[in-house]
């Protein structure tokens, strides 16, 4: 097994601490794909929300197209695409067609979506959510493998459940990045003996997110990054579980804050050889792909491209 | 008048032959270079592929695609994000009612299609978006769901204040929608054919073969503005169309001489 490397996770946001113009953040996406091919890294990953302030990405496969066609070996994958909103056959037929432009470079990760006011813009009951995954999922999963290439699709999992719906298809993992080794080695093992159930010859890897920062100045970064940590895992923290009726606002930020801490210690920062001894270990679990979230938001361009050659240096030591 | 070459089929296109198209259709003066999604073979993406040959060319992009078949919420972003991966050269043709309805499990039904093209004008308008029809609740306001907010937005949105988009048909209750909303109008050329008329800012456009000939083109427009897509389906063709109609088509009494 040959553990690759993906880089992201990019939303392209204007967050609040370094506002910028979408076109400027699109434009700096399109360049850091053209540095992260020529470091050497097999795939970029896109992220996907819907109508949130910061303008976080909606359409990932619009903007694969735009990068597929400014790179020339690139692969491209969502991480991940809110399946259940979606119509399946749109996505289907889209992914197929881009896949094929692109010359077997695009990847599709999907995932349930928990979001609310995004269930609700397209008219879903966010409840249904898994029902819907139950169906969407075979169908896009046979559209996928009729695609002309096929269409490497993941299941974005954070929980047990999630992973036996994906068992029972046989699809690969994706990983949700805030879960610890000793929780993963628990959701493959719900995996493995559900498809064993299911008559189905589960595959031999998955993927898996991780909060990755590679430098060789951990604490100038620590402190570069806190606020951006604090934003990012504060909004994916209020989305998942918003204020509760009648809480006083110091009180919910309380219990986010106590979220943001246990999450923040998921994250991996350190210099290259550090990195390369914990990214082995998931590896040793059966994740083939490790998609390296560096991006947190929108860093600045110095800071981020620096832990970009950092994540490459990281790879040439996880080869050595 | 404007000159574009396309829509090029995405129906088995590779890479390699748009790439192809867009750059020959660049060296012989098109103003533009469009592709053509037909979900009735499971070809989608027209929308992703534009933001591709964004990348590969300097002129501005097109795709014509089927509206009505998904929520027009999904086309709205697409088109936005279309729009800003190639820094405001997007333009857009919606079909309507296609054979593709059964395929996305929807009906062509007319109210249907008003609702979804007055929910995508709106949300790319910028306007905080609230729509209750027969077919379309937005935001859904859906019990199960709550809380949720009243109203929403598209984010982020196109780069261009407006995007251009055009309504493929021949129609007349579409046609008077398109006035009403600000879209353009273009229709399949047909020999004798007038330029469909222009609409606010949006000259007429009309669909052609790749060997229509330029003063058909001018007895079409008449007196107005013309959209003129020309379907090259090779190198050679997208040269011969460019040599013949670029010039014609921007300067009146363009000499022959030129091209002899």
């Amino acid at each position: 097994m040959t553990l690759r490397l993906g880089v992201g996770v990019f939303g392209m946001q204007s967050v609040p601490q370094r506002p910028d113009h979408h076109v400027k953040l699109y434009r700096d996406v399109l360049e850091d794909a053209q540095l992260i091919e020529s470091l050497g890294f097999d795939s970029i990953w896109l992220s996907e929300h819907h109508f949130w302030f910061d303008g976080y990405c909606p359409a990932d496969i619009a903007v694969a197209g735009a990068i597929l066609g400014r790179t020339k070996r690139l692969g491209v994958g969502t991480a991940v695409m809110l399946l259940p909103m979606h119509s399946v056959q749109k996505v289907a037929d889209d992914a197929a067609t881009i896949s094929r432009l692109g010359e077997g470079r695009l990847t599709l990760g999907v995932a349930l979506g928990y979001r609310d006011p995004e269930f609700d813009g397209f008219g879903v009951r966010r409840k249904d959510r898994g029902k819907l995954m139950d169906t969407m999922l075979p169908r896009l999963a046979e559209s996928c493998r009729q695609a002309e290439p096929p269409v490497p699709i993941y299941v974005g999992v954070a929980t047990a459940i999630a992973a036996q719906r994906a068992a029972r298809l046989g699809l690969p993992l994706f990983a949700d990045s805030t879960m610890n080794v000793s929780e993963l080695r628990e959701m493959l093992d719900a995996y493995n003996a559900s498809a064993a159930a299911a008559g189905v010859k589960p595959p031999a890897t998955h993927a898996l997110q991780r909060d990755v920062f590679v430098t060789n100045d951990r604490e100038r970064d620590w402190a570069m990054l806190l606020p951006e940590l604090r934003y990012m895992r504060r909004q994916y923290g209020g989305w998942s579980f918003p204020k509760e009726a009648g809480e006083t606002v110091p009180a919910y930020l309380q219990r986010l804050e106590i979220d943001i801490e246990a999450k923040l210690k998921n994250l991996i920062i350190g210099d290259a050889a550090l990195v390369a001894a914990q990214l082995r270990e998931f590896e040793a679990l059966g994740f083939d792909l490790i998609v390296c979230r560096s991006q947190f938001g929108n860093l600045p361009r110095e800071s981020l491209h620096r832990a970009f050659e950092g994540l490459a240096a990281t790879r040439e030591a996880i080869s050595r | 008048m404007r000159l574009g070459l396309g829509p090029v089929d995405l129906s088995g296109a590779t890479s390699q032959k748009l790439e192809t198209l867009a750059t020959q259709a660049v060296a012989s003066s098109f103003d533009a270079v469009w592709v053509a999604e037909s979900r009735a073979d499971g070809v989608g993406g027209g929308l992703a592929a534009a933001a591709l040959l964004g990348q590969v060319v300097p002129i501005r992009v097109g795709a014509v695609v089927e509206a009505g078949l998904y929520h027009p919420l999904f086309l709205a972003e697409d088109i936005a994000i279309a729009d800003l991966t190639s820094e405001g050269r997007l333009e857009v043709v919606l079909r309507l009612g296609t054979s593709a309805s059964s395929r996305y499990e929807t009906s062509p039904d007319q109210s249907l299609l008003k609702e979804h093209l007055h929910v995508l004008g709106a949300a790319l308008s910028g306007a905080h978006i609230q729509w209750q029809g027969k077919h379309l609740r937005v935001p859904a306001q859906i019990d199960a769901n709550q809380p949720v907010p009243s109203r929403l937005a598209l984010n982020p949105r196109p780069l261009q204040p407006v995007v251009p988009i055009w309504i493929e048909t021949s129609e007349t209750w579409l046609q008077e929608l398109a006035q009403k909303m600000g879209f353009g109008i273009a229709q399949l050329w047909k020999p004798g054919g007038r330029v469909p008329p222009s609409t606010g800012r949006w000259p007429g456009m009309v669909l052609c073969q790749a060997d229509v000939a330029a003063d058909d083109l001018l007895r079409a427009a008449g007196d107005e503005a013309g959209y003129f897509l020309v379907a090259a389906q090779t190198a050679h063709e997208v040269a011969s169309a460019g040599r013949r109609l670029a010039g014609p088509l921007r300067m009146p009494d363009f000499p022959e001489w030129i091209n002899a």
